[in-house]
């Protein structure tokens, strides 16, 4: 772990502390409750909770509408990450091992299987290189956990399944996830899934306007010694509580496009018609599609032919 | 099949073998074949998905009419509970698709009937208003005999001005047989086809030649018949490239109308052009301390509600008019306002995502129980592999992945050096 600008050298054990009390909490808030939890690495994503071999789960037999709740994590530089939740109620009836020191089995499971596929992961670090990267597989970490949701409500079409998102990030952005991500955030809005995002260090852009469009809550945390408050606070209630809470103020998210030549935001740009890149001023060629354009403007003389000397 | 009712091997439907379509049903323990009835449509979907080609320009800004027939044919019910409501309805869930999937495209609504054609809603990008309109036509009555050529003439008018680099479409939903025309319907059919010489038909006849001194205005004309085939239609269809369907019960009704929401090919000669556009700034609550006041909105300028008066809103960059809503165009200056996530909708369409492969589970050496994305025990025998990403996924994530994802869960958790090296690789394998 490396330490940058006063970061405690055990923050990610105290992370984990609190994020591991937030899904017990919402484990217990409801008995259909479910989650899973996902972790996005910079060079893969994995499932750390439910474990492939209880997936098959049997339904659960009650009627009543239950919350799924995904959320994910992206923790510092080189160690990224996600937590998702969900819990199935079948899950305990094939466990395994039953916990001999007295904690409820259900949440004794999901600790023990947080802390054992992280830890494989982190030991199983197989980066190529040495370089220390700080972006992480975002955008497939959201795919994943989307195609989840798909499957979890398919199963319990009967009983009605609300899902959502929490993304607890330290991490940068990364630019080569933009398509991906956006493909994702449309995805979600579409399927009425909230993509909250809890930001343990830098402002992320793409996932302010991810909590946007999908309408989730956005909140960089202002101490991350507090984490554990501000997820029971902000992020447990779900989506009925929250309109009778007073919760953060919506952030004011900069749609502006950048331009494809600089990077710059602009205001006013040229769209190519055929691509939808986008330039801050006009040129003849377009950079990614090569299709030239017509110079638009001042109507030419015509020119006249010039008859040859006989 | 074509027009004669041949199959490819030339003999009629009637004369070929029976199909047994019962055998391909089959019953789980509860009795029902819900199931079997799922696993038949999912796979006649990943069939029409791999048969869409790839590498063709699209035509992404659309202005498109659609044009319903409320001839006293639509009384019918053969769709329930009449022809009338049962199309409204469909329009409704076409409206909202097709300006999920094109952000930056137009839509106009026209209706015709007692030999002649009228606009109810103007070409516009607010869905809520097409929406609107379609539900008031439901009570309207139906009456008279429909005109092809009079809804033509009347989506010509606007289409005709609007500019190059668009796509301009007409899509008709006809359910009469019959049309009631002022003059000769061939004449406008050909004002609206693609100004080219020769057309080579399927059945190797040459086609009609068209004049080049008839103006043509290459409006890609689709009809949606809920009769049966009508021959002007298909002519009129042919000519300017568009699609005929016609529909056989309702479900099909509702497959035919969602085809037309993905952007069609463009045609040969849509010029490509850039647009100036504004991408305005979101402004949720007025700072007071420099001045701002609250103001009246300029899309609900005209109306008579409250609505629209606050300080939240999108300010136009060039005129800073102050809107509810994106995408619009400035009233004041012309310049159309969109975000930049109404372009990023689009994306996929231009980058769309290569078909998986089909596997058997029997015939795959390495040790694979679980799908990638959602972790389900593999128990079918069908499985399907992404080619860049090598990873296996189960149905019904496949569906889902190419359907609403748009993008391989497997692609995008690889890091862009590696995902590079591994199709560097893909490539000198095979």
């Amino acid at each position: 772990m490396q330490t940058e600008s006063g970061v405690d050298e055990n923050q990610l054990h105290k992370c984990l502390d609190s994020i591991m009390v937030f899904c017990n909490s919402h484990l217990m808030l409801n008995s259909e409750n479910k989650l899973a939890v996902l972790a996005s690495h910079t060079d893969q994503s994995k499932f750390l909770y439910p474990k492939a071999e209880s997936a098959t789960a049997a339904a659960p037999p009650s009627v009543e509408p239950r919350e799924d709740v995904i959320s994910m994590a992206t923790g510092e530089e080189s160690n990224d990450s996600m937590f998702s939740r969900t819990n199935g109620p079948g899950s305990c009836g094939e466990g395994k091992q039953t916990s001999s020191d007295g904690r409820h089995e259900l949440l004794a499971q999901l600790d023990d299987s947080l802390i054992d596929q992280l830890k494989e992961m982190i030991l199983n670090d197989s980066s190529q290189d040495n370089i220390l990267r700080a972006e992480t597989m975002l955008a497939g970490a959201l795919a994943l956990a989307l195609c989840y949701i798909h499957r979890m409500m398919k199963e319990h079409t009967k009983q009605g399944l609300k899902s959502r998102i929490l993304v607890i990030k330290a991490g940068e952005d990364s630019a080569s996830q933009y398509l991906p991500f956006m493909n994702a955030v449309f995805t979600a809005q579409k399927l009425n899934v909230p993509i909250d995002a809890c930001l343990l260090g830098k402002d992320s852009g793409l996932l302010q306007q991810g909590s946007d469009i999908t309408g989730g809550i956005y909140l960089q945390i202002p101490n991350p010694m507090g984490l554990l408050q501000y997820l029971l606070w902000v992020f447990l209630p779900d989506a009925d509580t929250r309109e009778k809470l007073v919760l953060p103020p919506r952030v004011q998210v900069d749609y502006r496009a950048a331009c494809f030549c600089h990077r710059n935001l602009i205001d006013i740009g040229y769209v190519c018609s055929v691509c939808l890149s986008i330039f801050c001023h006009f040129s003849p060629i377009c950079s990614t599609c090569q299709t030239t354009f017509k110079i638009m403007g001042r109507p030419g003389k015509a020119k006249k032919r010039k008859l040859l000397p006989k | 099949m074509d027009e004669d009712g041949e199959t490819e091997t030339g003999a009629y439907i009637w004369e070929g073998e029976y199909e047994k379509t019962w055998e391909a049903l089959r019953e789980d323990e509860a009795g029902s074949i819900q199931a079997s009835v799922d696993d038949i449509v999912s796979r006649a979907k990943r069939r029409r998905l791999l048969e869409r080609p790839a590498d063709i320009r699209l035509g992404m800004m659309r202005h498109l009419f659609v044009v319903i027939d409320l001839s006293s044919a639509m009384t019918d019910q053969d769709l329930r509970p009449t022809r009338q409501h049962c199309t409204l309805k469909l329009l409704e869930g076409f409206i909202e698709e097709y300006f999920d999937q094109n952000p930056i495209s137009q839509l106009g609504l026209v209706v015709t009937r007692n030999k002649s054609a009228e606009k109810l809603t103007e070409l516009g990008g607010n869905p809520q208003r097409h929406i609107t309109a379609a539900r008031k036509a439901v009570d309207m009555a139906c009456s008279g005999e429909p005109s092809l050529q009079n809804s033509l003439e009347i989506c010509m008018k606007t289409l005709r001005y609007m500019p190059g680099h668009t796509s301009r479409e007409i899509l008709i939903i006809l359910g009469s047989l019959t049309t009631c025309d002022p003059g000769d319907v061939s004449k406008t059919i050909k004002a609206l086809c693609t100004n080219i010489r020769l057309v080579n038909f399927l059945d190797g006849k040459i086609g009609l030649c068209f004049h080049q001194e008839l103006a043509s205005y290459n409006i890609r004309s689709s009809v949606i018949g809920l009769a049966a085939e009508v021959r002007v239609c298909a002519k009129l269809c042919k000519g300017t490239r568009g699609k005929y369907g016609v529909i056989l019960d309702e479900c099909h009704f509702k497959d035919i109308l969602m085809q037309h929401v993905s952007p069609p090919p463009a045609a040969t000669n849509t010029e490509s052009s850039l647009v100036r556009m504004g991408f305005p700034y979101h402004q949720l609550s007025a700072n007071v301390a420099s001045g701002e006041t609250p103001s009246m909105c300029m899309c609900h300028l005209d109306g008579n509600e409250e609505q629209g008066f606050g300080s939240k809103g999108y300010f136009c960059p060039q005129c800073k008019g102050k809107y509810c809503e994106l995408p619009v165009e400035c009233k004041s200056c012309g310049l159309t306002l969109v975000s930049a996530p109404h372009l990023a909708r689009s994306y996929h369409h231009l980058f769309p995502l290569d078909a998986s492969v089909e596997l058997k589970l029997s015939n795959i050496s390495a040790e694979v129980s679980h799908c990638y994305a959602c972790q389900v025990r593999l128990t079918e025998q069908l499985l399907y592999q992404c080619q860049k990403c090598q990873k296996f996924f189960c149905l019904d994530c496949d569906l889902f992945i190419h359907e609403t994802l748009h993008s391989c869960p497997g692609c995008a958790n690889k890091p862009p050096n590696q995902a590079l090296n591994d199709s560097v690789n893909n490539r000198n394998n095979t």
